[in-house]
């Protein structure tokens, strides 16, 4: 190639002499970087768990807890339901968002005020069981595992709740469009996340 | 500086004479507001360097005080607590408000600008990563007026839970990592996501200065290891003060779960200190030796294989503790294979340096006393990675002799490369280069004296963290030697402050490229401007640079000392 090197690629379309600031940025990727920077935000989070998980292994495995501890019992129904609510608040956000896709602004509200409504539901039912599991945290490790994990989890919830709050309060004040939904797609994939993780820890505390 | 109007003579081309862009000229915010408002990547890199560096020489006089104290036998300069905190802010300075924050500083600073990108991708989560870094470090250092620390760096469990140390400085130890944690891993986000996706027209992944592939591990290994260390901290923090059982054995807990949780962090923590600080010495020694770097991808890749191994390798920093041989066995052989990947590096840098026209400026002077310490540092690391030998050497001097040198000789001789090598970019004037190779060499044997008789010591079973010792082999002899290093090392260290603080004023200006460098941060003015690039070229090759000088000297072949091409300058194609 010649003369090219030190050359503007972009300002060929541009009108030089009014030209201020600096030339748009080049994009490397297809992936946006909020999108990326939620994805890798995730992954931090999954290894913030992969911690609390490893005490639970400590505890349970590796001390040989009794589980659960002895004398105390696990509302394992309870929380089955619950969990189906955290679940079906998943579907309601994609409900939501493919309404916004489309440009669907009474499907996209109904839709992002029913996940909120669930992930609220949730967290009452979880506040709930810790009002009459029966046990606290100090009592024994059992217990400092169970709160731990199902508290950070819990702590999850109440963040991507904010999220879904302001999310919803923006749709009724007319934001969002077929076009731009990146703010309800980029906490959306949050909320899915917390939900997922639900599944791992409701797996491990009350199934297995 | 940046709004001046750049109305200069063109470069003499083949081509029809350029049109000259100006940029728009605004007044320029000055003052204190300007820093502590800023986004700008620029001035976060420099903030970074500032203030880390101010913590790197807290942690230098607290690690003085200790050689005075250790210098001569059953000496009575500190008391025992005393000792006990200086050792553990030591530590924990150096690695969380040095090492690593210190590297992200320079990747502020540099990584934007060698991929052509006009900020990082998150300019506020930028200035928020640094202002975290900040309240971090006052809140640890906050602790000296009330009850510093006393747990070590890595605040085993149980002594660091309530029972053993009920005083408010593990607590503000707790919320450093957390503060420095959340920081840098906002910081590494940030840095993958602005590698990813602003990398300039041209420069695929094989392009990619090797500088910006080590932050970019660095960034992955962040955001792998960061988290786990948040979590154990969390549980301790539960532990502390809410009654929690997570390392208490008595109620089911174990105290073990704090070393598993503490290491899988603090292995990989030791590749984010040492992965970018090879990425500095990869760049300044093409450049430097005029030759292109050995072996690109070799570099490249051995980075990705050392991070990658550098996640298994976590329990041979516990070989003391109660563990199955087979578990032994598996993290001394994960262990011994990361000497592979180093090797291929050290070989790969040797290789560079073979032959070329070696110019002996400093950065090349600590770049090379890199590889020699570095070198070092990684073979008793491989001693210490055999678990029997481990056990015998495990806390003594040896260690703290082997960390030394990987982590001074290697992270900190690569960061005063870097130094030396970006200062011109970064603030236009030139250090000076006698004063500088006096610091290298002050560095260089102060370094080597302190730490090179810190082995024998802890072969005679000199323990580690331990304020006093007897007068007994010869320990009393080793120790002086050592504390007299230490502060060769410290006068070293401060005849580059002097060179810094004299050259912003008295050094010679350093225009666009004084190196003759081969990455794209060269391009610009020195200073940048605060937009960085006006123009970004497309990338060809892996030394932008390089093809943008041949380029001009094919096209004024009467001037010989051509001038650099500067970024306002545009062909019309």
């Amino acid at each position: 190639m010649e003369a090219a090197g030190a050359l503007a690629h972009d300002h060929d379309h541009d009108d030089a002499g009014h030209h201020h600031g600096p030339p748009p940025a080049n994009r490397s990727s297809r992936v946006d970087p909020q999108m990326l920077g939620m994805l890798l935000f995730i992954i931090s989070e999954v290894m913030v768990f992969g911690a609390f998980f490893t005490a639970y292994f400590f505890i349970r495995v590796v001390q040989g807890a009794e589980w659960p501890a002895a004398g105390t019992e696990l509302p394992v129904a309870i929380a089955g339901v619950n969990t189906a609510i955290l679940l079906s608040s998943s579907l309601t956000l994609h409900w939501a968002l493919v309404s916004i896709k489309n440009e669907d602004r009474n499907g996209f509200r109904a839709g992002i005020l029913l996940t909120t409504l669930l992930g609220a539901t949730f967290l009452f039912v979880q506040i709930n069981e810790y009002v009459h599991v029966g046990f606290a945290p100090q009592d024994h490790a059992q217990g400092t595992i169970f709160y731990g994990l199902t508290g950070l989890h819990g702590a999850h919830v109440a963040i991507g709740l904010l999220l879904l709050l302001s999310v919803t309060i923006r749709a009724f004040r007319g934001h969002y469009s077929a076009k731009e939904h990146a703010g309800v797609e980029i906490p959306g994939i949050y909320w899915h996340f917390v939900d997922v993780m639900w599944i791992v820890v409701y797996a491990t505390i009350y199934i297995l | 500086m940046a709004a001046v109007d750049t109305t200069r003579p063109a470069t003499r081309t083949a081509q029809p004479l350029p049109q000259i862009l100006a940029r728009s000229v605004e007044r320029v915010p000055t003052g204190w507001t300007s820093w502590v408002t800023t986004t700008d990547h620029k001035k976060i890199g420099i903030m970074y360097l500032v203030l880390t560096f101010a913590f790197f020489l807290l942690g230098g006089v607290e690690a003085l005080l200790m050689r005075v104290q250790l210098a001569v036998p059953e000496n009575s300069f500190l008391d025992p607590s005393t000792y006990n905190a200086l050792f553990t802010m030591h530590g924990t300075t150096m690695v969380f408000l040095f090492v690593v924050p210190i590297l992200a500083g320079f990747g502020n600073y540099v990584v934007p600008l060698m991929i052509g990108a006009r900020d990082m991708a998150f300019p506020k989560l930028n200035a928020l990563s640094f202002w975290l870094l900040a309240a971090g470090g006052l809140v640890f250092y906050a602790s000296l007026f009330f009850n510093p620390v006393e747990v070590g760096w890595f605040a085993y469990a149980p002594l660091s839970t309530g029972a053993y140390s009920p005083s408010g400085g593990v607590d503000a130890w707790i919320f450093l990592i957390h503060l420095t944690g959340i920081s840098s891993l906002v910081g590494a986000i940030n840095f993958y996501a602005t590698i990813t996706n602003m990398r300039a027209p041209g420069m695929g992944w094989g392009r990619l200065p090797l500088f910006v592939w080590t932050i970019l591990v660095y960034s992955i290994l962040l955001i792998l290891a960061l988290p786990v260390l948040a979590g154990a901290a969390t549980l301790l923090l539960t532990d502390r003060h809410f009654g929690t059982a997570f390392f208490d054995p008595s109620q089911g807990g174990d105290a073990l779960l704090w070393q598993h949780l503490f290491w899988f962090f603090g292995h990989p923590e030791v590749y984010i200190m040492v992965l970018p600080a090879f990425g500095i010495i990869s760049e300044v020694l093409p450049v430097f030796a005029r030759k292109p770097i050995f072996g690109y991808k070799a570099i490249a890749a051995a980075t990705v294989v050392i991070a990658f191994l550098g996640l298994l390798v976590w329990a041979h920093h516990m070989f003391a503790t109660p563990s199955p041989d087979v578990v032994l066995a598996f993290f001394m052989i994960s262990s011994f294979l990361i000497s592979v990947p180093t090797g291929v590096k050290i070989f790969n840098w040797v290789a560079t340096l073979w032959r070329g026209t070696i110019e002996f400026k400093t950065p090349l002077l600590f770049g090379v006393g890199f590889i020699s310490l570095f070198l070092v540092g990684g073979i008793t690391g491989v001693f210490l990675a055999v678990f029997p030998v481990n056990w015998q050497l495990t806390d003594t001097y040896f260690v703290v002799a082997h960390f030394h040198y990987v982590l001074v000789g290697g992270s900190v001789f690569a960061i005063f490369a870097g130094i030396y090598y970006w200062f011109p970019k970064i603030t236009g004037r030139m250090l000076s280069e006698s004063i500088g190779r006096w610091s290298f060499a002050i560095m260089y044997v102060g370094f080597t004296v302190t730490f090179l008789v810190q082995h024998s010591a802890g072969m005679e079973g000199m323990p580690r963290r331990v304020y006093e010792y007897p007068d007994v082999g010869n320990l009393a002899l080793w120790n002086m030697i050592s504390t007299i290093g230490s502060f060769m090392l410290g006068i070293g260290v401060l005849v580059t402050v002097w060179n810094v603080t004299r050259s912003l004023k008295k050094g010679a200006h350093a225009g666009p490229d004084p190196w003759k460098a081969n990455t794209l941060e060269w391009f610009t003015e020195s200073p940048p401007p605060a937009n960085n690039f006006d123009t970004v070229p497309r990338i060809r090759s892996v030394e932008p640079m390089k093809d943008i000088r041949r380029q001009v000297e094919r096209q004024s072949p009467v001037e010989a000392p051509r001038p650099q091409p500067a970024p306002e300058h545009t062909v019309t194609a």
